[in-house]
């Protein structure tokens, strides 16, 4: 190859750590696509040199060298308190906090909801893909009604283990004013980055909370093909997850 | 079709060029089912975890839409478009 021709690069973010690529997570892991939306959006607002990456327990803390900005990881569902102290100690920091549905809705349900109502000045990103991943796929709070999972082989029954949460409607009831929640899904990328956007500004211009609950999808323990990965994520979890913004601080014009 | 020593797989289609990076290809097919061409199949390279990586069948079919690079979770793939007059 003559030194004329330049050698062609994957077009990653900026903000990705390039070294570990390919990433930890499985084959069609959602993550992936949560992860491009997030790096973009921090590289487009210019804010990975003073962003802070929190990843919890679970499948998402296979992100914890990820991103090459300062990360930390920390114990199952207290991402949000962590990130809640670092952004009281140094307010000029981004902190982003990073995690599934059983760090946010299970273990961690108390910090969610405290921190909402606080209104501590955080980013919360949650990767719902209705299952526990890396322990094996058992039921989570967010497993649909019939859905088949390890600990639920005949489906969910909703009489039994009641039914699934749904966060951002949670946090935009107990929110105050100035707090950002919205729903996307990695099945509309540029809806997802745009959410993912307006939550870091609502960080930076220092509002509220922001939180986003990303829709995802887990190939691996969901047992599907390609094929019936969209089709679960865009027809059943739409269906009972509705994707948009919940609520938008109002921005007092000058 | 040619291939070129970092492993990338590089297809001309009639509006830019279509790369496949091999060693970040892990084969999950999503980009497949996305393509609203229909127009991607398994080829005879392999990915990263040793399963097939993603080529255009046809390079006449391929529209240059960039919504494979879009939904690939590892940035497999890289969509160069050319500027159509």
């Amino acid at each position: 190859m003559s030194a004329a021709q330049p050698v062609i690069q994957p077009k990653m973010p900026k903000s990705w750590y390039k070294s570990n690529k390919p990433h930890l997570f499985c084959p069609g892991c959602g993550h992936g696509m949560v992860l491009k939306a997030l790096g973009e959006a921090i590289d487009e607002l210019g804010i990975q040199s003073k962003a802070v990456f929190g990843c919890d327990i679970g499948c998402s803390l296979l992100a914890w060298n990820f991103l090459d900005v300062d990360s930390t990881q920390t114990h199952h569902g207290r991402t949000t308190p962590v990130m809640v102290g670092i952004k009281r100690s140094r307010p000029e920091l981004i902190t982003i906090a990073y995690m599934g549905d059983g760090g946010g809705y299970a273990i961690g349900s108390q910090h969610t909801v405290n921190a909402a109502i606080r209104n501590e000045k955080i980013t919360v990103i949650l990767v719902n893909n209705t299952n526990y991943g890396m322990t094996g796929g058992q039921m989570a709070p967010t497993t649909l009604p019939g859905q088949i999972t390890e600990t639920t082989p005949f489906g969910r029954d909703p009489e039994e283990t009641g039914y699934p949460t749904r966060g951002p409607e949670m946090v935009a009831a107990i929110a105050s004013e100035g707090a950002y929640v919205a729903r996307g899904t990695v099945a509309n990328f540029r809806q997802l980055k745009g959410f993912i956007k307006k939550a870091l500004e609502n960080q930076i211009a220092g509002r509220g909370f922001s939180f986003v609950e990303a829709l995802s999808v887990c190939p691996t323990n969901w047992r599907t093909n390609a094929r019936d990965t969209w089709a679960f994520l865009e027809d059943k979890m739409t269906q009972y997850f509705p994707v948009g913004e919940f609520k938008v601080p109002q921005v007092k014009e000058e | 079709m040619s291939t070129s020593a970092e492993g990338v797989l590089s297809v001309e289609v009639p509006r830019g060029a279509f790369h496949l990076f091999t060693n970040l290809c892990k084969g999950c097919g999503l980009c497949k089912e996305k393509c609203p061409k229909d127009c991607l199949i398994w080829s005879e390279c392999l990915g990263s975890f040793g399963t097939p990586a993603v080529i255009p069948d046809d390079p006449q079919n391929c529209i240059a839409c960039g919504i494979c690079q879009q939904v690939c979770p590892d940035c497999a793939i890289l969509i160069e478009r050319k500027r159509v007059k």
